[in-house]
């Protein structure tokens, strides 16, 4: 068992596929940072909102104010750095860092796919990346045609585990037996071309999509990794990806994960892209008169324990922790305990209004706290279904009232939530002072149970 | 390799392109049951909401309004060139039709109106009885064009309300006011009532080159007409409203501190609840779509499973709180010092349908808000 392991640790393959895979990954953030700034989202999401929701254990993670600017600058400086392949580790590790700090100011964007990139980029400031066609081969003047085969598999274990764990998530009841939410969301795609008010509109189609959807995402890495299927498996990468972005606006990760799934190929592909891309580029090679760089076959860690240490930790977190629902009593959908950075995509129509009522507790008096006085129209329809954010603002808001001198109050959430096309539900306790909770890792008992079952994973 | 990758990745873009060219358009929209014929697809349905809208309720609830507003002008006109008791019940008497014709448009903050901040201009009260005294001494009333909250606060009905009720202890010493040309009184009531028609007028006038792009935008996007409308319905009703109208004056933002002057036409008194009612009219009204396809239909259209009765459940809703709003002394005022309870009742039963609206309906109908620009995942 040794034996293998360590048999499998000294394979290599070609230094290309990482190479390629570095370039994409460095153009889509360099797009991507700057869609976003272009949108006007950095002003809207950082900095206009009073107040912040911080995820449990990040409290000290400051909004940087109009400094957020900065933060996206050196961004957006490491994507660049990345995609031509300078001070490689630097610049993946500083993008790994103020990727991660964005996203940590503000808990009511959290999208899986900005989870995805900055788990992502933390791998990548592991892997040997730039060990040719970059600058730093160029001033290095040593290249190396091949890299330790294990390298590439991190990147293709990190894909199999979002596949896998997005396609385990779709096996539940209403995903499968009620076409839910498809079924809501395919009819108001109408406007969609062709397909909106035809194909859209069918039950059958939202059931084909639903059980679709749930084959594909367990079956598309074991599709790219057999070699015959591969290309087939990639087609229908493309294919899935492509129709999810005409379908849902989800910005980039389409394209990430089509880009990302070349690293499934063979090195003679990655060989050709880079001579491709080599040619492309070719005035700007010569200008820089690329000579004398010296050609080594092999290229090897100097300390691979830690590394390899690091990563196999890494992905024991990832493989667990998508599990850690089951710890929770409640319905993971409804009260969303543990359901967060487990790859669980598209797969609740969940929309909710929760009021706040402050309680004079001596005088019994009372009085509705206006929302939009505190927080963005973004926060506010977020906040209004998951109770760690209807926490956490309850605490902001007697923050806020105390300070004003009220004394001795108590806060109240009146909240209905309605998930996946059913009735709404009162969500929160509307005995409870929120006041008097404080966040954790514990089942919060002051959800109310959810009144339906949906069973699955 | 690559180019292989390449190619498949076109074939594969237009195969999907071109696959949906096979379907049947003629199967659509008969797997749920909705009220509509089968000819009735999504897009077909939202065209003929709009058309509703636009033609049967936001038009000619304008038309009717700047017809009130004319008759307005022409007491106030009557009655500045020489004031008398009769005169000053004739604009009164205009006043209040007019502004009960207004609770019919207030909900259609879109378009035009939204452009030329007509709303804010029309109904924004309490009025600002110091800035309008302001206004009135300095003779410069120019600045009433610029839109912000003290100017809307001194001008359109609320304004009116402070002229013809407000400005003096009682109707003698009111027509006193008026009569004096010096005192600008008489100008400012002549001018602000000008503004009513003017920018009514504007909006009406804007419309017949604005109603085209409104029926042409069905589809569903955070621009949309067929959504912007939704969600300026909604927002009405939870704001303009139920917070506005009630929620605010009796205190349910404000610890109990209620402000009985924050009632809508709180110098008259005796007509909020009348206007409240009529508010409450149009927006019964204005969902069930008179018989024509509307918000109703639309639910009807999408709901399924435990949401198959929203919109019945919905207009229970309005009909409990309606039904207990009628029960109401239409001076709020009164109401409020005599029997708050009931107030906070009605209060409560109002936002039960907020609840269902925000909620249910939003869920059944899938609407891409306006407020909400982010990628989702």
């Amino acid at each position: 068992m040794i034996l293998k392991i360590d048999n499998y640790l000294k394979r290599s393959t070609a230094s290309s596929k990482l190479v390629v895979f570095r370039i994409c990954f460095g153009l889509m953030m360099l797009y991507s940072m700057l869609r976003f700034w272009s949108k006007g989202w950095i002003e809207t999401v950082y900095l206009e909102p009073k107040f912040h929701f911080k995820y449990y254990g990040f409290e000290w993670v400051q909004s940087l104010g109009s400094h957020t600017y900065l933060l996206f600058i050196i961004c957006i400086l490491c994507a660049f750095l990345i995609t031509i392949g300078l001070w490689y580790r630097l610049s993946i590790l500083l993008f790994f860092l103020c990727f991660t700090y964005i996203e940590l100011i503000e808990k009511t964007t959290y999208l899986n796919h900005y989870y995805f990139i900055s788990i992502l980029s933390f791998l990548l400031v592991f892997l040997p990346a730039n060990k040719c066609f970059s600058m730093d081969v160029f001033f290095r003047k040593k290249q190396y045609k091949e890299i330790p085969q294990w390298t590439v598999d991190a990147i293709k274990l990190l894909m199999v585990i979002v596949y896998f764990y997005a396609g385990l998530a779709k096996i539940n009841s209403d995903w499968l037996f009620k076409a839910l939410p498809l079924k809501i969301w395919m009819p108001s795609k109408y406007d969609i071309p062709l397909i909106g008010e035809t194909l859209l509109q069918q039950e059958w189609v939202h059931y084909a999509m639903s059980w679709g959807g749930m084959l594909y995402d367990l079956s598309i890495p074991f599709l790219l990794i057999y070699r015959k299927t591969r290309l087939f498996g990639f087609a229908m990468v493309v294919f899935f990806h492509v129709f999810t972005a005409v379908l849902f606006p989800i910005g980039m990760f389409p394209y990430i994960m089509i880009v990302s799934a070349l690293i499934f190929f063979e090195g003679e592909t990655h060989d050709k892209i880079v001579t491709l891309l080599k040619k492309i580029i070719q005035p700007f090679r010569s200008l820089l008169g690329i000579s004398s760089i010296e050609n080594v076959n092999h290229f090897n860690y100097k300390r691979p324990k830690w590394i390899l240490w690091t990563l196999a930790i890494f992905f024991a977190i990832q493989m667990v922790a998508p599990f850690r629902y089951v710890l929770y009593p409640s319905e993971l959908f409804w009260a969303e305990e543990g359901y967060r950075f487990s790859w669980r995509v598209m797969l609740v129509e969940k929309i909710g209004y929760t009021n706040f009522k402050v309680v004079n507790k001596t005088s019994g008096s009372s009085f509705y706290v206006r929302n939009g006085h505190f927080l963005t129209d973004l926060q506010i329809k977020q906040k209004s279904f998951q109770p760690d954010m209807i926490l956490e603002y309850a605490h902001y808001l007697g923050d806020h009232f105390k300070s004003q001198g009220h004394k001795n109050i108590g806060i109240y959430a009146e909240s209905y939530v309605s998930l996946n096309g059913r009735s709404n539900q009162q969500f929160i306790d509307p005995e409870i002072d929120l006041l008097m909770q404080k966040e954790s890792f514990k089942h919060k008992q002051w959800i109310k149970p959810f009144k339906d079952e949906i069973k699955g994973f | 390799m690559i180019k292989k990758i390449f190619l498949l990745g076109i074939i594969i873009t237009s195969l999907f392109i071109g696959c949906s060219d096979d379907s049947d358009p003629s199967n659509n929209n008969d797997n749920n049951g909705n009220s509509g014929s089968n000819t009735t697809t999504p897009v077909s349905l939202r065209s003929q909401v709009l058309v509703n809208w636009a033609d049967n309720f936001i038009i000619p609830n304008y038309q009717s309004l700047s017809n009130k507003l004319f008759n307005l002008q022409t007491s106030v006109s009557n009655f500045c060139s020489n004031p008398d008791q009769l005169g000053l019940e004739e604009v009164r008497e205009n006043w209040l039709q007019a502004y009960k014709s207004w609770q019919y448009v207030e909900m259609f903050n879109i378009g035009p109106a939204q452009q030329f901040y007509y709303h804010y201009k029309m109904n924004t009260y309490p009025a600002n009885t110091n800035g309008i005294e302001a206004f009135i001494e300095s003779g410069d009333f120019s600045n009433l064009n610029n839109p912000s909250p003290p100017n809307n606060a001194s001008q359109g009905f609320p304004a009116m309300d402070y002229m013809l009720f407000g400005i003096a202890q009682n109707d003698s010493f009111i027509i006193n006011l008026y009569d004096d040309l010096d005192l600008n009184y008489n100008q400012y009531l002549l001018d602000i009532t000008d503004r009513m028609v003017s920018n009514t007028d504007n909006v009406l006038t804007e419309w017949d080159s604005y109603r085209d792009s409104f029926l042409a935008s069905t589809e569903n996007n955070a621009t949309s007409s067929i959504n912007k409308m939704t969600n300026d319905f909604i927002y009405y009703y939870e704001k303009g409203f139920r917070a506005n109208k009630i929620g605010i004056p009796i205190g349910v933002f404000s610890n109990g501190n209620n402000f009985p002057s924050k009632f809508e036409a709180y110098h008259k008194q005796d007509v909020s609840g009348i206007l409240g009612l009529e508010a409450f009219d149009a927006i019964k009204a204005f969902f069930n779509g008179n018989d024509n396809p509307s918000l109703k239909h639309l639910i009807d259209a999408a709901a399924i499973g435990d949401l198959t009765n929203l919109s019945s459940e919905i207009n229970e809703q309005f009909d409990d709180a309606y039904t207990e709003f009628q029960g109401l002394n239409v001076n709020f005022v009164e109401q409020l010092q005599m029997s708050p309870g009931q107030l906070n009742s009605i209060y409560d039963e109002i936002q039960a349908g907020t609840v269902l609206l925000k909620t249910e309906m939003l869920s059944v109908l899938q609407i891409a808000t306006d407020y909400v620009d982010a990628d989702g995942d």
